[in-house]
């Protein structure tokens, strides 16, 4: 996925990114060269990476949702082109196609991104930092959530941010202790992260009704092979040639899936209880890891990996000197994108008009691989959109 | 664009400017009394309306019309529900559909292979795509060419772990190529769909398609303009009101006036000549097309020796309801 010229996209370091006096983004910029100054003097190297890519990375990353946010070009050969809506992605790629893949790499950034939003300006003016290869996972947290917010607070002339954090990698932890079937993780992830209650998410039919009963029960104790030979015979019998996608296998494998998720509720009502009660943790996230706590021991879940993980985080924020008055955990906020797999965060300007997420964040340890990387590489980063800052478009 | 004094641009009717389309919508105006001319020689893209000077006709491409429509440059178009929905943002803000016209019928599904025998439903499919996502780590693929209308079913769905492939013909044949996975496509009997070794789904009808009389609510409606819209949906309302209707006629010994009323309640029938009944026993009824049979039969019960049913050619009506429908849309003219 990465270019065989990629060394090319890198920034020439004597051509970097605009001058002060340059005319094209002149009125939020000073803002965001506040903003800037905090991470460059945390070591986090300037970068500039391409306005224009390959459409299909922000699709396959973050799904056709997007198509109708991207400013869309084709070139001269007829492939899909956009304008970056974003610099996390570009930033990531810019860092593979580096010598430093793999290795430890902080960048910031300060510059337009392109988004399409009916009745806005489509170029908005982005900026934040991206930590790569830091195996001490939790101090990066809390320095790149620290960095973002003091950065925040500073291009917005003093704004006072509120954010909310939440942990991917706990939330995977209480479904893991549950042991939740699998296509219920998938939907528990995805139901959460779009705000639905465990009621509408549990409800939701994820299988036409009466789908083949027959062929269920006849797999209910059935083996891989045994269903996947019964697809085979199906399909041979009803005289239906393969077409493309999925194999006979992994059609069996689904009917197995359905078979054993048949009987009875899809999750036991103990199981269910717990579930209700960690979605429902909010609040101070010292206080939250005191509830959390009390959770696992109540309900039985082995979390202690997933726990001293949060509580050193915590540890580390407060340490930083983050205003905790203005953090809240809450354990329902989740991201419906799977290279997020820890810590997670937004903040929001509450005096600027409408109050938007103007920072947001967070661990993607799974996305340099879905970029092409040969594993998972760690890395944290944070976006700060300065329009949504109360004094970000005026100084 | 400004009204008043100013001489007005005339009022553009587009229509599809070749194929099955052109050749159904010309008979769908004929129908109407409405004789469309086109210019000299068939690369002509001009045309006019046997005795409407102040209408010119545009002959354009289907997906042209939705963008003329949409840009106001003409009044009123003849398109396929399926590219309205699909080329043009805002669709019940910004155009008014008119009336389907009862050709160009296609439906737009969501088709997935035949050997996918545990699909079903969008919901199957939304389980099914995650599954593929979750263990190849690349979305599934869907080919189409109708990327909005696609994108839009399927987040009503919840369905995200997809692409879109765009594909600008034989989309059907993307899933055997090994380009896509599953296709949306248009439809009419299911047979090219059935030939590719393909299904559509059961909750998978995006749209039931078929082409419409589109008003643009962007362009300019002067007086003229409302003129030419006024008397072209006069025609097309009385032959599509006559299509539906049948007239039955038959004379009673009794006076007419009960008749008629209790036909109107249980038949929904209107007094083909106005509201005074006749005193004498004739009645003469409009009524919908299937009910003509049960009101002749109810009829003869009422003491008629014959009732005669006949096929209508126009029906004008002192309401237009082509014509308020738009007037709804576009506001009342200037005083």
């Amino acid at each position: 996925m990465i270019p065989a010229d990629s060394a090319s996209i890198l920034p020439d370091p004597a051509s970097q990114a605009p001058q002060s006096g340059d005319a094209a983004y002149q009125a939020p910029r000073p803002a965001g060269e506040r903003a800037l100054d905090c991470f460059l003097a945390a070591g986090f190297e300037r970068i500039e990476p391409p306005i224009l890519h390959a459409a299909a990375i922000f699709l396959d990353m973050s799904g056709e949702e997007v198509r109708r946010r991207l400013f869309i070009t084709a070139d001269a050969a007829g492939e899909e082109l956009c304008l970056r809506p974003e610099y996390t992605i570009p930033v990531c790629r810019a860092y593979l196609a580096s010598d430093k893949a793999g290795r430890i790499a902080e960048y910031s950034y300060l510059g337009p991104v392109f988004r399409a939003r009916a009745g806005q300006v489509g170029e908005q003016t982005q900026t934040g930092l991206e930590s790569f290869g830091r195996l001490d996972a939790e101090a990066a947290d809390a320095e790149v959530f620290s960095l973002a917010m003091e950065a925040a607070m500073a291009a917005g002339g003093g704004a006072v941010l509120t954010a909310r954090l939440g942990d991917a990698g706990l939330f995977d932890a209480v479904l893991e202790s549950l042991k939740i079937p699998d296509p219920w993780r998938r939907r528990l992830r995805r139901g959460v992260a779009r705000g639905l209650s465990l009621e509408a998410i549990f409800s939701r039919p994820s299988q036409s009704a009466l789908a083949q009963p027959g062929v269920l029960a006849a797999l209910e104790s059935a083996d891989h092979a045994g269903a996947k030979a019964l697809v085979e015979d199906l399909l041979a019998i009803a005289g239906i040639d393969a077409v493309g996608g999925r194999t006979p296998g992994e059609i069996a494998d689904r009917f197995l899936e359905q078979a054993s998720l048949r009987s009875g509720p899809p999750i036991e009502p103990e199981k269910r209880a717990a579930l209700d009660a960690f979605l429902a943790i909010s609040g101070d996230p010292d206080q939250a890891a005191i509830e959390l706590r009390r959770l696992a021991h109540s309900a039985g879940l082995t979390l202690s990996a997933a726990l001293e993980a949060f509580e050193r985080r915590n540890g580390f924020i407060a340490a930083r000197g983050v205003a905790i008055e203005t953090t809240r955990f809450s354990a329902a906020f989740v991201r419906d994108f799977d290279y997020y797999t820890g810590f997670v965060f937004e903040a929001r300007d509450a005096q600027a008009p409408g109050a938007r997420t103007a920072l947001a964040g967070g661990r993607y340890d799974g996305l340099a691989r879905r970029l092409g990387a040969p594993h998972d590489i760690p890395a944290v980063g944070a976006a700060i959109n300065l329009d949504r800052l109360m004094n970000g478009g005026e100084r | 664009m400004a009204g008043g004094n100013g001489a007005e641009d005339p009022f553009v009717l587009a229509v599809p400017s070749k194929g099955r389309l052109q050749e159904a919508a010309h008979a769908f105006f004929a129908r109407a009394g409405l004789e469309l001319i086109q210019g000299r020689g068939a690369r002509d893209y001009r045309g006019a309306i046997a005795g409407l000077p102040g209408v010119e006709v545009a002959y354009v491409s289907s997906a042209e019309i939705v963008g003329q429509l949409a840009a106001g440059a003409a009044h009123l178009g003849v398109a396929g529900e399926d590219l309205l929905r699909e080329k043009a943002l805002d669709v019940e803000a910004r155009f008014e559909l008119l009336s389907p016209l009862g050709f160009g019928h296609a439906n737009v599904v969501v088709a997935a292979p035949k050997t996918w025998i545990d699909v079903r439903t969008m919901a199957d499919l939304d389980d099914v795509a995650q599954a593929f996502r979750a263990k190849r780590g690349e979305r599934m693929r869907v080919a189409t060419k109708y990327v909005n209308l696609t994108r839009r079913f399927f987040a009503e769905h919840g369905v995200a772990d997809y692409r879109i492939v765009e594909s600008l013909g034989a989309t059907e044949g993307a899933p055997a190529s090994g380009a896509a996975e599953l296709i949306v496509d248009i439809t009419t009997t299911g047979a090219t769909l059935a030939a590719n070794a393909l299904k559509p789904l059961d909750d998978g009808t995006i749209l039931r398609s078929q082409a419409n009389l589109i008003a643009s609510l962007a362009a300019h409606w002067g007086a003229n303009a409302r003129q030419a819209a006024r008397d072209i949906l006069a025609r097309i309302a009385a032959s599509e009101e006559a299509l539906k209707s049948r007239e039955v006629r038959a004379r009673l010994p009794v006076p007419a006036g009960s008749i008629v009323e209790a036909a109107r309640a249980r038949f929904d029938a209107v007094s083909a000549i106005g509201e005074e009944a006749d005193p004498h026993g004739l009645v003469a009824l409009h009524c919908a097309r299937d009910k003509a049979a049960d009101l002749a039969g109810w009829l003869l019960t009422k003491g008629a020796e014959r009732v005669s049913v006949a096929a209508l050619e126009q029906t004008f009506a002192a309401r237009n309801a082509l014509y308020d429908a738009l007037e709804r849309r576009i506001g009342a003219a200037e005083a």
